[in-house]
């Protein structure tokens, strides 16, 4: 393993970590809004303005801005398709917040595919 | 019960979503191409990068395509969970490494693709499982 991988692979992880935080911050925040599912124009207008007065939402910015940051310090690093690979390592951080976070229901099989994920991601760096 | 539903509407949605999103990896990955700096080592280094990074118009692109995107999964994420919406919008994991390929010039070996196969069949899993429990529900 190169070491300059180990680093990529920690800067990657942060940003999922941030943009796992992001997630969290939008999905509660819309769930607390309770959004009436009719989509037309005065709603969608009616729920943005609901949403940016929301602080969570400019927390959740926050965390995105920190991660588009050191995404960016990442890119001219390495390669865009390895490291938007590796970026998948989201997923077992979002899997992982829903169920303990969110307390939404994680099947088997749900748990499985991220297994698979995480596989995906060790042979992609690999190579 | 409604908030598992995975609609056409918003399947259509996420297809969109998912466009926009590589449009976005790609636009950020060429700004950092054409910029002249040194290694980022610590905070200082890491200013002067991403004021380098900022002037770029490729970086501006990408940033608008990520509010239009930011819009759509707030449209989406209040309609279907957060672990079901997120796998379906992964065609892009297809999607980036041609356009990395095409556009950019990298190159992809085979263990790479194989790995890229794992985290697809992943997702799929993860999306049918979503749909085995709409139809619990029912």
């Amino acid at each position: 393993m190169k070491p300059n991988l180990l680093l990529i692979l920690s800067l990657i992880a942060f940003t999922s970590l941030c943009d796992t935080v992001n997630q969290l911050c939008l999905k509660s925040t819309i769930d607390a809004l309770n959004f009436k599912p009719k989509l037309n124009v005065v709603n969608i207008l009616k729920f943005i303005f609901q949403l940016i007065i929301q602080p969570r939402i400019w927390l959740g910015l926050v965390f995105s801005l920190i991660s588009l940051s050191v995404w960016l310090v990442v890119l001219s690093k390495t390669d865009l398709n390895f490291a938007f690979s590796a970026d998948s390592m989201h997923y077992i951080f979002i899997a992982l917040a829903s169920h303990f976070v969110l307390k939404e229901k994680m099947s088997v099989h749900r748990w499985l595919g991220t297994g698979l994920i995480v596989l995906g991601i060790v042979f992609v760096s690999m190579s | 019960m409604f908030k598992k539903k995975v609609t056409l509407k918003i399947l259509l949605l996420l297809i969109a979503s998912d466009v926009l999103e590589t449009a976005v990896h790609f636009c950020f990955k060429k700004s950092t191409l054409g910029s002249t700096f040194g290694q980022v080592t610590d905070l200082a280094t890491m200013v002067v990068f991403l004021k380098t990074v900022f002037a770029s118009p490729f970086l501006w692109a990408g940033l608008l395509v990520v509010a239009t995107v930011f819009i759509l999964w707030s449209m989406i994420l209040s309609k279907i969970d957060l672990s079901v919406a997120v796998p379906i919008a992964s065609f892009s994991y297809i999607l980036v490494p041609l356009v990395s390929i095409i556009f950019l010039h990298e190159q992809i070996a085979a263990l790479r693709w194989v790995g890229v196969f794992f985290v697809l069949a992943g997702v799929v899993l993860v999306s049918l499982s979503s749909k085995e429990r709409t139809e619990q529900v029912k």
